[in-house]
């Protein structure tokens, strides 16, 4: 909504009308520069799992080359990463770890979910695969495929760089960290075994033979 | 050389600027969250293990002790080889007796170059 | 039919049970009690010379009425050849088998990875825990038939017992270091600690 909280008080005066205008500036002049830096030098912390990070690859090389949407160089420490993308399936085994180097990241950074398995599971509807990343860590764009061309993750972070310039600084909140709760979870539990359900053909199939 | 100490000046200025620029609005503009979990080192995802304080063998000490002696016998050196291109037929002292003076220079480092070496200092194990 | 087969009916008698060659591959039948005396006599006759071993896995069949079998799959690498030797178990009973990871070192996590998955217990295994999921995992065995395909706690405690787990709970930082296991060094090894020797790997005799 475009709104801070100070135009909530009930009388405007003086103070809160200046207020609101350095907000519009901050919107309309800063806003843009920072988002346009951000946004066009995403430097990307590869988590690549599975079959996905053979396609992360070849988008990272010559042909296809992210290189040129500012991704230029892949920060394997998340120290100096903006973009985890999870590029293939997450065992139960990996949550801990992908959960622990998201935390490390500093702020700003975002979420790339690269491929099936990493959206939703994908094929592993099992007893040892997370049914998506978006689980355990906070997701801003999902790429599908099984797995997605480079042309697709391009296509993908290409909507992150829209999102990102669609973000204004004075957004209250936005760049705050989202820890666990308390019993060690990102979402209510209801809401995990919502997004975990199987679907398609995966709801046929229920033993092990 | 005016001009020169200007052009110099004038980019002095714009590099001075420009650092400030980018340190200072990234200060400012960049969201500072620190948790717990985001201060901890970072070991590929797992949960730290152990201190980073390690022992160092004490050879890597020698090593820069002897590269620092021997580097400041090359850096007496290269003044003194301007020195010596423009001494002849000047004024002052004559290429012979610099060319004595600097051997005599380099043959008390050659003597302890030699003690040096003859100890194993240069025995990496 | 692989000729060792004979030379264990020969040996062994009625330890050995039926034989079969399919597809150009010799199985054998072994009884449970004679299992590490057969394998170590295929590991040790000069004539037999079985020095590896390819894998260690299990086979419960979707009959019911069939045993769930414990593979070993063997091969001699200077003979080049290869024999399948089973033992059968009473899924309702007992899952124990002897350990053979005192014969090849290489058994040691094929059988934790048969522990892990058909919950097959290894009797004299050095270090028998979960391999391929978490230690503390307490779902059951997910490779039995009786295991259902998504396990069987619900999502979001599946989730939640992953955030929670720590990675290298085994692991501790006294484990990993030399200095408290002094005691427990050949001699010759801290001999060449002494000495400050780096990089070699201590030779077995």
């Amino acid at each position: 909504m475009g709104k801070h909280d100070v135009s909530g008080i009930a009388s405007p005066n003086w103070l809160t009308t200046r207020a609101e205008a350095l907000f519009d500036w901050v919107k309309q002049r800063v806003d843009p520069a920072v988002n346009w830096s951000r946004a066009n030098s995403l430097w990307p912390m590869p988590f690549g799992t599975a079959c996905c990070a053979i396609e992360f690859m070849a988008a990272a090389a010559s042909r296809f080359d992210f290189a040129r949407f500012g991704m230029e160089r892949q920060a394997f420490s998340p120290r100096q990463a903006d973009v985890l993308i999870c590029a293939g399936r997450l065992p139960f085994k990996l949550a801990p770890v992908i959960r622990r180097i998201y935390d490390q990241m500093p702020q700003p950074k975002w979420v790339i979910s690269m491929g099936a398995c990493a959206s939703t599971g994908g094929v592993f509807d099992n007893y040892a695969m997370v049914q998506g990343i978006d689980t355990v860590v906070p997701v801003d764009v999902y790429v599908p495929g099984c797995p997605p061309r480079p042309e697709g993750l391009l296509y993908g972070v290409l909507l992150l760089h829209k999102k990102i310039k669609g973000e204004s600084l004075v957004t209250a909140g936005l760049r705050d960290e989202q820890p666990l709760d308390d019993r060690g979870l990102r979402l209510p539990p209801a809401t995990i075994d919502e997004i975990s359900e199987p679907f398609g053909n995966s709801l046929h199939q229920f033993r092990s033979a | 050389m005016t001009q020169s100490y200007l052009i110099f000046t004038i980019l002095l200025v714009f590099v001075a600027l420009n650092a400030a620029i980018l340190i200072g609005v990234s200060h400012l503009v960049a969201p500072r969250k620190p948790t717990v979990l985001k201060g901890t080192p970072y070991e590929s995802g797992m949960p730290p293990l152990g201190t980073a304080r390690e022992r160092f063998s004490v050879k890597f000490y020698l090593v820069a002790m002897l590269f620092i002696v021997f580097d400041i016998e090359t850096v007496f050196l290269v003044p003194w080889a301007t020195i010596y291109l423009g001494a002849d037929g000047g004024t002052g002292p004559s290429m012979g007796f610099l060319l004595v003076e600097a051997l005599v220079f380099i043959g008390i480092l050659f003597a302890g170059y030699v003690y040096v070496w003859k100890r194993g200092a240069f025995e990496w194990d | 039919m692989n000729p060792s087969v004979a030379a264990l009916r020969a040996t062994f008698g009625s330890a050995i049970g039926r034989a079969m060659e399919l597809c150009g591959d010799t199985i054998v039948y072994v009884d449970r009690a004679h299992l590490v005396d057969v394998l170590r006599w295929l590991r040790d006759t000069p004539g037999q010379a079985y020095d590896y071993l390819v894998d260690v896995t299990a086979v419960e069949y979707r009959d019911r009425e069939r045993p769930l079998e414990v593979v070993y799959f063997l091969r001699a690498l200077a003979r080049v050849a290869d024999l399948r030797v089973k033992v059968e178990l009473d899924p309702a009973g007992e899952l124990a088998v002897d350990s053979v990871a005192s014969l090849w070192a290489g058994a040691n996590w094929l059988e934790r990875e048969v522990y892990d998955m058909f919950g097959v217990t290894f009797r004299g295994h050095p270090d028998l825990r979960r391999i391929l999921m978490w230690e503390t995992y307490a779902e059951g065995y997910p490779l039995r038939k009786d295991f259902p395909l998504r396990g069987r706690f619900s999502r979001a405690e599946q989730v939640r017992q992953a955030l929670n787990a720590n990675p290298e709970a085994h692991y501790s930082l006294e484990e990993l270091s030399l200095a408290d296991v002094q005691a427990e060094l050949p001699p010759d090894m801290v001999d060449r600690l002494r000495r400050g020797e780096r990089g070699t790997v201590p030779h077995s005799e």
